[in-house]
């Protein structure tokens, strides 16, 4: 049973920041401004070690985007927001006409757009890159506490393994942190890492 | 549309009439288009809410359709799904009315635009055909739904933290308050001064002009106290029957003094007559006073009864006088 390598997260980390750059250009067709997105940093975590740290987000709730990629692969997909972030980035992005107490209402559906954005163009940049294509449901925007969203994610895994994006979303000058992440079976993942060393043969 | 009749046959799948029609009396937006970006069909709620027949658009983008009066953000969802073939959701919140679409039936007024969300999924019709289904769904009523809910929520929240009779918050406004000033007095090493002020022999002004009377002086003191503050973080609140109190925050001697000294003379200054008080024969006020100073080390419930006993003090020495007390650690 093969595992990624470092050449593969270099590879895929190359992937997904032209993903990031694909969605900043959409998100700052919306915002109006500049929006810059980046993937830092990739890491692969057995299920074992899913938890606030290895997430980096410290807070008692948090947003989640959610969306069911299948293809040669098939991928839960997630972007992770602390629930104060997804507030600031909604504010942000819908500009400062509006006041915190309206958010709430046009939270969901906002989130719902963002994340859909985000997690449609590193998945079409993998899709464009390996030369494959998905399917994909459509969005689903859930807040809850820390711990109900991380059970949720280990429940979801079933000893299969999860990729996590730090990435970094910078709207209007507000630097914000958050998460994507993928959930992959142990075929899912050889798939995957077939997929990659094919591309890489090609290179 | 004429009324749908659906035999029961459980053997038949709906017949290309059948799916026809359903496609024209859903309440929701539907439009089909093909891999190129030309509509291949879109459903009478389309049809009544852009103006445009079925027939006219079918073979025609959605740009030649409608022109310059497409958002560019729908424009480019709507490549990227082609191209992609993934879901795309465009949200309320962040694009209003992407199509120009108004409501139906028409009416004289001006006409504003449908307010929208939209999904984009891609279809596959087998082989190498490719389509893309958009749905449109109408989201002014939930949000004039939503509008009108959190006008009621936030009067709801007004009257829960409201003293019916005198318009003074009440005591549970209080209790949420007085503990969000002191803990910021607290953090930020500020002084708070904190008043417990009575209305002096009021059972006995009740007993004897009757209990309308006696909530028209509630009405009129509430009143003479708050014409006296004079900063928006100053706070009345009724605390229980005759007793009100008055969060002073980043306030300390002598300014609290003369607040309260202030507070007590506007009531006596009312002259409502009150044969029954054994020390005016007008209503008057007893107030008692403490202050957290900085960087005391005093719990909230402490300075709530230091202020109680100084209130309790003020009416030993005779009433209608304000007195002092300072918070012991």
């Amino acid at each position: 049973m093969k595992t990624l390598s470092e050449l593969h997260l270099d590879a895929l980390t190359e992937v997904f920041n032209i993903g990031a750059g694909r969605a900043a250009s959409s998100l700052s067709e919306i915002v109006g401004e500049e929006v810059k997105l980046s993937v830092p940093r990739l890491q692969l975590v057995q299920p074992a070690d899913i938890n606030m740290q290895t997430l980096a987000l410290n807070s008692p709730r948090l947003g989640a985007v959610k969306q069911q990629f299948s293809g040669p692969f098939d991928a839960d997909a997630m972007l992770l927001f602390t629930e104060e972030r997804a507030l600031e980035i909604v504010r942000d992005m819908m500009g400062s006409h509006i006041s915190i107490e309206e958010l709430a209402e046009y939270e969901q559906d906002a989130m719902c757009e963002l994340g859909n954005i985000i997690l449609n163009a590193c998945l079409s940049a993998m899709a464009d890159i390996l030369k494959i294509s998905f399917q994909s449901s459509l969005p689903r925007y859930v807040v809850d506490s820390s711990d109900v969203i991380l059970r949720q994610i280990i429940k979801d895994t079933n000893l299969s393994i999860m990729l996590a994006l730090h990435i970094d979303l910078t709207i209007e000058k507000h630097h914000t942190q958050g998460n994507l992440v993928f959930l992959l079976n142990s075929t899912s993942l050889q798939e995957l890492i077939a997929h990659i060393d094919h591309f890489i043969s090609g290179i | 549309m004429p009324p749908l009749i659906i035999k029961p046959d459980k053997q038949a799948l709906p017949n290309d009439t059948i799916w026809q029609a359903i496609w024209d009396n859903v309440n929701l937006g539907l439009i089909l288009v093909d891999q190129t970006g030309r509509v291949r069909q879109w459903n009478d709620w389309v049809a009544k809410r852009s103006g445009i027949p079925a027939k006219s658009a079918e073979g025609h983008t959605l740009e030649s359709l409608f022109q310059d009066e497409l958002n560019p953000p729908f424009k480019s969802a709507l490549k990227n799904s082609l191209t992609h073939r993934l879901p795309v959701v465009l949200s309320n919140a962040l694009h209003r009315s992407p199509l120009p679409l108004f409501p139906w039936p028409v009416t004289e007024r001006q006409q504003t635009r449908i307010q929208q969300s939209i999904a984009i999924t891609p279809l596959t019709g087998g082989a190498d055909e490719h389509f893309c289904l958009i749905q449109i769904t109408d989201t002014s009523i939930s949000i004039k739904r939503e509008r009108v809910l959190k006008l009621h929520s936030e009067q709801l929240s007004i009257d829960a933290n409201t003293d019916a009779l005198t318009g003074a918050h009440n005591r549970r406004y209080f209790d949420e308050r007085y503990k969000i000033e002191f803990n910021r007095a607290q953090r930020q090493g500020t002084p708070l001064s904190l008043l417990m002020l009575d209305i002096d022999f009021f059972k006995d002004y009740n007993d004897n002009y009757g209990h309308p009377a006696g909530d028209k002086v509630l009405i009129a003191v509430v009143a003479a106290i708050k014409s006296q503050l004079n900063r928006a973080t100053d706070v009345v609140t009724r605390y229980g029957g005759e007793e009100f109190a008055v969060i002073l925050p980043d306030c300390e001697a002598p300014e609290n003094h003369a607040m309260a000294e202030k507070l007590r003379r506007a009531v006596s200054n009312l002259n409502i007559p009150h044969c029954k008080s054994k020390i005016t024969g007008t209503v008057t006020l007893s107030i008692g006073i403490t202050t957290l100073e900085c960087d005391a080390k005093c719990s909230a419930d402490r300075l709530l009864e230091t202020a109680d006993t100084a209130l309790y003090e003020a009416k030993h020495a005779g009433r209608n006088r304000v007195n002092y007390l300072g918070a012991a650690e």
